[in-house]
């Protein structure tokens, strides 16, 4: 990947946007985000799709190189798909997170309602056949993902609760009922995450034995939100301990593919791709196209230092 | 309790002449308002578990005994303070509010609300004597309250109803547990009803009472006026085995403020209640905050909430 020299840690890809709107085999209204996964010598991607109605769909999109992907012309994830109460008026299925977890790929997803957003997990092995387990969350939460192994026996997972707009942590012995929830990551007044933040990548540890956490930070503006992106480093027995974090971003709306769109000054992502040390973030951008950026794990680890203050 | 003439055509609920029955007066030490209480009746006594707001602007719990249900002597200190140490001290620096106490199986079990710089959340305290608590496990994430516990379990599991708030929509949801700790399969029960008395947020009041017809929950409902918010109380029947089932709504609240302490106070225009009492007689003894500012009771019976429940209360034409 040639680097393209700018102020941010991750160095984008010359060739994006990756996904435009024009490569999808269908008519949509935007491309919100993807959760990538390496399967197979295959790269996967789950695309989170706006329709024209204006409903959200997961596709999936296969590629050799990463780079050059095809896109399913059918989705693998509809709302109907999913069972359980219909009381709410859902409105669609949104920000895919994918965990390989005890040789399954579990899918952490949102679902939007008229009632709010909450939290629902599916499972599969082959990205063909989806079991549902449903619904793992109350409203309002969202950036919902599972760490991939078990901690102190119990599966743990991220979320973020929109009441305080923090990153909390939970337990869970069965993956249906959770518990011990623990705030995780705040926003820090000032910063470029000033009001709330959520996790990005589901945690992956590093070489260190640590746990690196990649999480998007918001802050308010006068014109509306700045989506950027931040790593932490999470102490490697307890990942409830935050210790250390990056005091700037590591990636941020810079280019008119990210400034421009449905949604302007976004970057957003739901994975990335470790391939010896690398790190591919696939993300969001402006909430119209997906994006590719990439640095070494240790350039990311090199920024975050003891945060400057305590929130 | 003498049935006061002129009742008819107003609350379904019959307010005691004595209200309120425990005003800051009634506090044996320095507060600022007492509010929201638990109710039990214990070996032919009667108790509640008070929310006491201090001078400094955050709630403990004080307890409030009986021989009547009636009069009330509150104890000199407080039983339960904000946690001092381990993870509760995180989650109650501003203070523990409206306690819920549910019996199963002999034992009482405590939800309250437990409020910090990271939002409200719902905790879990079990006590045999009403005067020692146990924390056992904070049990839901932030911006959650309002948590009542059945009193007993469905299919093998504890239920429970809360009240998060999902696009600025306050919602009465479901949830199931396996151990009371960790929980799951979260649903929908009610949501507000726009143009109703209850168009804006609605939110589990008491532990539900078991009836042959189902789970009798009274929520209280809010409308949000030019002047701020009108809580009321309403009533709402569920399925034995699946308590997101709706079976009746009631139409109208069942009971609203209307006198002077319930208009008048830090928070007006205020009934809250926290629990009930079913007597053997099935009169259900409804015990609420009025105002934020003192304790009250009102009585129904059992029969006549159903019927006003099932909305037919006026095609009967009984005497209510």
């Amino acid at each position: 990947m040639i680097q393209k020299q700018g102020p941010d840690i991750l160095c984008r890809w010359e060739g994006n946007p990756l996904i435009a709107l024009e490569a999808l085999p269908f008519s949509c209204s935007n491309i919100h985000n993807c959760a990538p996964i390496k399967y197979n010598d295959i790269y996967l991607l789950l695309l989170d799709v706006e329709d024209l109605k204006g409903h959200q769909l997961i596709y999936l999109a296969k590629s050799k190189d990463g780079y050059s992907f095809t896109i399913d012309e059918t989705p693998l994830i509809r709302l109907r798909d999913i069972k359980g109460g219909r009381k709410s008026a859902d409105i669609g299925v949104t920000d895919p997170r994918i965990t390989f977890l005890e040789g399954i790929y579990y899918i952490i997803y949102m679902v939007d309602s008229n009632v709010g957003f909450r939290l629902a997990l599916a499972k599969t092995k082959d990205f063909e056949k989806i079991t549902h387990l449903g619904y793992i969350s109350e409203p309002d939460t969202k950036g919902g993902a599972l760490f991939p192994e078990k901690i102190n026996g119990k599966y743990a997972r991220l979320e973020r609760p929109k009441d305080g707009g923090r990153i909390w942590i939970s337990y869970s012995e069965d993956l249906i009922y959770w518990g011990a929830s623990e705030v995780l990551l705040s926003p820090r007044p000032g910063y470029w995450d000033f009001n709330r933040v959520g996790c990005s990548v589901p945690p992956f540890r590093i070489n260190s034995g640590e746990w690196m956490l990649v999480y998007y930070g918001i802050k308010s503006t006068s014109a509306g939100p700045l989506f950027r992106i931040g790593a932490a480093i999470l102490d490697k027995d307890n990942p409830a301990l935050v210790v250390k974090r990056t005091n700037i971003p590591i990636l941020s709306p810079r280019e008119d593919y990210e400034r421009i769109g449905d949604i302007n000054n976004l970057v957003f992502s739901c994975g990335a791709i470790v391939e010896n040390n690398i790190f591919k973030l696939y993300y969001g951008a402006a909430n119209s196209c997906i994006c590719l950026g990439s640095t070494n794990i240790d350039n990311i680890v090199k920024h975050c230092t003891e945060s400057e203050k305590e929130f | 309790m003498n049935r006061r003439r002129f009742a008819y055509g107003r609350d379904v609920f019959h307010r005691f002449e004595g209200n309120p029955i425990i005003m800051l007066e009634d506090i044996p030490f320095r507060a600022n308002t007492v509010f929201n209480g638990a109710p039990v009746k214990k070996n032919g006594e009667y108790w509640i578990l008070l929310r006491v707001e201090g001078q400094q602007g955050y709630s403990v719990f004080a307890l409030a005994r009986s021989r009547d249900g009636l009069r009330f002597t509150v104890e000199k200190e407080p039983v339960m303070m904000p946690a001092k140490k381990g993870i509760f001290a995180k989650y109650e620096k501003r203070g523990i509010e409206d306690p819920r106490i549910t019996e199963i199986d002999g034992e009482y079990y405590l939800l309250y609300t437990a409020y910090s710089k990271f939002g409200a959340r719902i905790a879990l305290a079990k006590t045999e004597d009403l005067y020692y608590y146990e924390r056992i496990a904070l049990i839901s994430e932030p911006g959650n309250k309002d948590g009542v516990l059945f009193p007993e379990k469905i299919n093998g599991e504890y239920v429970r109803f809360d009240r998060p708030i999902g696009h600025g929509v306050g919602c009465i949801w479901v949830s199931y547990s396996k151990n009371l700790t960790d929980w799951g399969k979260s649903e929908l029960v009610i949501g507000p009803r726009g143009g109703y008395w209850d168009s804006y947020r609605v939110g589990a009041s008491i532990p539900p009472i078991k009836t042959k017809l189902g789970w009798l929950e009274i929520y209280h409902g809010v409308k949000m006026t030019s002047a701020g918010p009108i809580y009321r109380t309403g009533t709402v029947l569920l399925d034995l085995k699946n308590p997101a089932k709706v079976i009746a709504r009631c139409e109208k609240s069942a009971l609203s403020p209307r006198e002077d302490y319930e208009r008048v106070g830090d928070v007006g225009n205020v009934v809250f209640a926290c629990g009930t009492i079913v007597e053997p007689d099935n009169e259900v003894k409804l015990y609420y905050g009025a105002a934020d500012t003192c304790i009250c009771v009102a009585t129904a019976s059992l029969s006549k909430i159903i019927d006003f429940t099932l909305g037919i209360s006026e095609t009967v034409g009984m005497d209510y």
